[in-house]
């Protein structure tokens, strides 16, 4: 957004559509109520477990509105955006508790409204709409490209892909890159094999032993409809220090790419959806770096870093609030809790508070709200305890998923069993200080690793049983209790 | 200590020992919230309406002796009385000693009360600390040792049957001790407060009366000060505490100390609206106006009782404001003179 008049029109259109959404919510009082997270970390399971909850009035008791019987009833309504594709909540619902499979993930944005009736604490009947707006995280890691220039991008992208462990999965495509000349005509083959062996590298970095986050742009791998368009076939070059594009040259069809890249897919986002949300929860799946091991864990610290930044209110600069919708609470919640023992949560909450503080400290000076908390919106385990030499370990049961191993077992997808899955340490800053702080699957095979966390099925429920979960009231609460206060 | 490594065994291992849910059964064994982790509580938390220990003073030995003192005489008086009574007559002697027997047992008996009624009021005040620390700390095994220790206390008190029922049944979630404190209190304060309110307001009600009507100042005094301990009394009863005599002194104490505390904010907060409501009570007639105040005093004096006798800080819950109290009371007022 280099150019002073165009970022004028666009701050022009995002306040203009803040002040239509003023309007409304006089009306009809609305939550924008965004859910987020890298792909696998449960956004979907969540939003489920969420609706399901509110509308079937699962245990809840922390929630307050809805424990203390305030909330008459909430109802799913039509959804309000017709360009955008519905949650579609059945389905999920039924593959949770019925077909006892975790649902499928969602691909690209999608919404789903939910009307509250509740009673207000002084007396007075009213109404709360409730918009869920799920989209995937790696979108989020694009709205830094807004500020960036194809060279600045291509540079740094080109950067991260030399240093370990990437460059090693990037290797094919940084053969490639060597044979291409950024001031060449443009080509056309070439251009769509780079883009396709850069996909290729950014697959690769998000595998479960790499579990690599930090991954713009986030389109690439989720294409959607749009997959082989030319805002889709680019790639970074190797560019020289200094100098400019050469008209025709195979660096101004690349650059020319990557800026409508931003203009038809990264900014309608920003403007339609991003920009309009009031309360956001990030979830984050902390347990998955776990496994991988420690340069994981610090991708995932980049990658929300990255994403936090987007949050920040300064970045909007419209004088009057009218114009400015702003996020006043995040929530920002380790997923998968329930892969262990009680005892282990504040450890977990801790690495999580640990990871993002930076963006803590900021969103609180901001004046936002934030609250960091272990979660698990569906529970798929019960706990035990492990008598092993004389001592105690803090244990869960539940189900892997059939071709899990752990140690020398490969599981068949039936048997429930009893597992230990590690000792995370008192003090976070353990992890991240020491590169070799322990050993995941990135480095080691799987029986050496120190974390073991495997994939678990649903929970198996009797009929009409609510969803067991960890926390979610407490989310919700947090979320959306003050409003329905 | 080494990391423990991941480990896997079947669900039917004879190792593995399931966490069973322990419903009610358990619920009487409770451990007090200081037991449960004196390290993991932050600093003590200043709360100046309490003083915290009470150091070695010569007032307290002058009374103790002087108490000691007037003990012997009385213990001397009364084996003289019965040495008297044996001399005159053996009937009337062993009379005598039969009826001093019982007033000492009686005596006995009434000091046990006094204690055992000072250690709940102190009792109901740790607890109270350790809600509070339990709030900012968020440690859930402090928030489920106050949600236990609480359970115990209210164990005899009826309407909170279901409650208290609900409440056991949460103890196996994992919810946070700062979430669970408030569920507590939501769950078993919620009734005790709508009656607190209620005898606060009708204490207040009948003090303003009974000032209006009554022909001397000596005799409202009095009557506010029955009134009032009596207020403090019922309370103390309604929130789980079972104060004796001295409790009910060391209450009264209590309150005094929180409403000069908390003076300042109470004045900010009620009293342009008692100022005016008493003018314009007083324009009607001087007693009314009078009676009004005397009511205010009392109202206030009762919700001071209700934060020093409550066994929870109000987190989840708002306090009752002595603005609806006296909103309530200048009604009362005016339907009256009409």
């Amino acid at each position: 957004m280099s150019d002073p008049f165009a970022q004028f029109i666009e701050q022009g259109r995002l306040g203009a559509g803040a002040l239509i959404d003023f309007g409304r919510h006089l009306i009809h009082p609305t939550v924008r109520l965004g859910v987020t997270g890298m792909s696998r970390a449960g956004k979907t399971v969540f939003i489920t477990a969420l609706v399901n909850g509110l509308v079937r009035g699962g245990r809840l008791p922390v929630f307050e509105a809805l424990a203390s019987g305030r909330v008459a009833s909430a109802e799913l309504a039509p959804q309000p955006d017709d360009a955008v594709p519905r949650f579609d909540y059945e389905t999920h619902v039924q593959a949770l508790t019925v077909e006892r499979r975790w649902p499928d993930s969602t691909r690209q944005i999608s919404e789903l409204r939910l009307v509250i009736d509740y009673q207000a604490k002084r007396g007075a009947l009213r109404t709360l709409t409730l918009d869920i707006v799920d989209y995937p995280g790696e979108w989020l890691l694009d709205l830094p490209l807004l500020d960036k220039s194809y060279e600045e991008w291509a540079r740094e992208t080109l950067a991260a892909s030399r240093q370990a462990p990437r460059a090693a999965l990037a290797a094919p495509w940084h053969q490639h890159l060597a044979g291409l000349d950024p001031n060449g005509p443009q080509d056309e083959q070439a251009a769509l094999t780079a883009a396709a062996l850069f996909t290729d590298y950014l697959r690769a970095c998000r595998d479960r032993r790499f579990a690599i986050s930090m991954l713009p742009p986030g389109r690439f791998l989720m294409p959607g409809d749009l997959a082989g368009s030319p805002a889709l076939t680019f790639a970074p070059l190797d560019l020289p220090a200094e100098g400019s594009a050469p008209a025709r040259s195979l660096w101004a069809m690349m650059q020319r790419r990557y800026e409508s890249y931003k203009a038809v897919l990264v900014r309608p986002f920003f403007r339609e959806h991003f920009s309009r949300l009031d309360r956001q929860i990030v979830l984050v799946d902390i347990l998955s770096t776990l496994n991988a091991g420690p340069d994981a864990l610090r991708d995932l610290e980049n990658a929300l870093a990255a994403i936090l930044n987007c949050f920040n209110p300064g970045r909007r600069s419209l004088i009057s609030t009218l114009f400015k919708p702003r996020i006043d609470r995040i929530l920002f919640a380790a997923t998968k809790a329930d892969h262990l023992h009680r005892s282990s949560h504040d450890r977990l909450e801790a690495i999580l508070r640990r990871v993002t503080e930076r963006a803590i400290a900021r969103a609180t000076f901001a004046g936002a709200t934030i609250d960091v908390i272990a979660l698990a919106a569906v529970r798929a385990t019960r706990e035990a305890t492990i008598r092993q030499g004389g001592a105690d370990l803090p244990a869960i049961l539940g189900t892997p998923a059939a071709g899990e191993v752990m140690g020398h077992q490969v599981f068949d997808g039936k048997t429930e069993i009893a597992m230990f899955p590690g000792d995370l340490p008192d003090d976070p800053s353990v992890f991240f200080n020491d590169p070799a702080a322990f050993r995941g699957l990135t480095s080691v095979p799987a029986p050496e690793a120190d974390f073991r966390f495997l994939h678990l099925l649903p929970p198996a429920l009797a009929a009409g049983e609510p969803l067991p979960h960890i926390r979610l009231d407490r989310a919700l609460e947090f979320l959306i209790g003050d409003r329905l206060s | 200590m080494s990391p423990r490594r991941p480990t896997a065994f079947a669900a039917n291992d004879p190792n593995v020992v399931l966490a069973e849910p322990d419903r009610d059964t358990d619920l009487l064994q409770t451990r007090t919230a200081s037991e449960a982790s004196e390290a993991a509580l932050p600093a003590t938390l200043p709360d100046a309406a309490t003083p915290a220990h009470r150091r070695w003073r010569w007032g307290t030995l002058f009374w103790s002796a002087l108490g000691g003192l007037v003990t012997l005489a009385l213990g001397l008086a009364v084996t003289q009385l019965i040495d008297d009574l044996f001399a005159r007559s053996l009937a009337l002697g062993w009379l005598g000693l039969a009826l001093a027997l019982l007033a000492a047992l009686a005596f006995v008996a009434i000091a046990i009360r006094e204690a055992r009624g000072l250690l709940r009021l102190s009792t109901i005040e740790e607890l109270r600390n350790d809600a509070a620390a339990t709030l900012v700390s968020d440690n859930r095994d402090d928030g489920i040792a106050v949600v236990r220790s609480l359970l115990h206390l209210t164990r005899r008190t009826p309407q909170l049957a279901r409650a208290r029922k609900i409440l056991s049944g949460h103890l196996d979630d994992i919810i946070d001790g700062a979430d669970f404190v408030r569920l507590a209190e939501r769950h078993l304060m919620t009734p005790l407060d709508r009656e607190a309110r209620q005898l606060v307001s009708a204490a207040a009600k009948r003090v303003s009366i009974v000032t209006a009507v009554s022909p001397r100042a000596a005799i409202d005094m009095l009557f506010v000060l029955i009134t009032v301990l009596g207020l403090i009394r019922r309370l103390a009863y309604l929130y789980g505490g079972r104060p004796g005599a001295l409790g009910l002194i060391r209450l009264m104490r209590m309150c005094i100390a929180h409403l000069t505390v908390t003076g300042g904010l109470a004045v900010s907060d009620g009293l342009v609206q008692q100022v005016l409501g008493h003018g314009v009570v007083a324009k009607l007639s001087s007693r009314l106006g009078e009676g009004v105040l005397n009511g205010l005093l009392t109202a206030r004096l009762g919700l001071a009782a209700i934060e020093t006798i409550r066994p929870l800080p109000f987190a989840a819950l708002t306090p009752p404001k002595l603005g609806d109290l006296a909103a309530e009371l200048t009604r009362q007022r005016d339907a009256d003179t009409k």
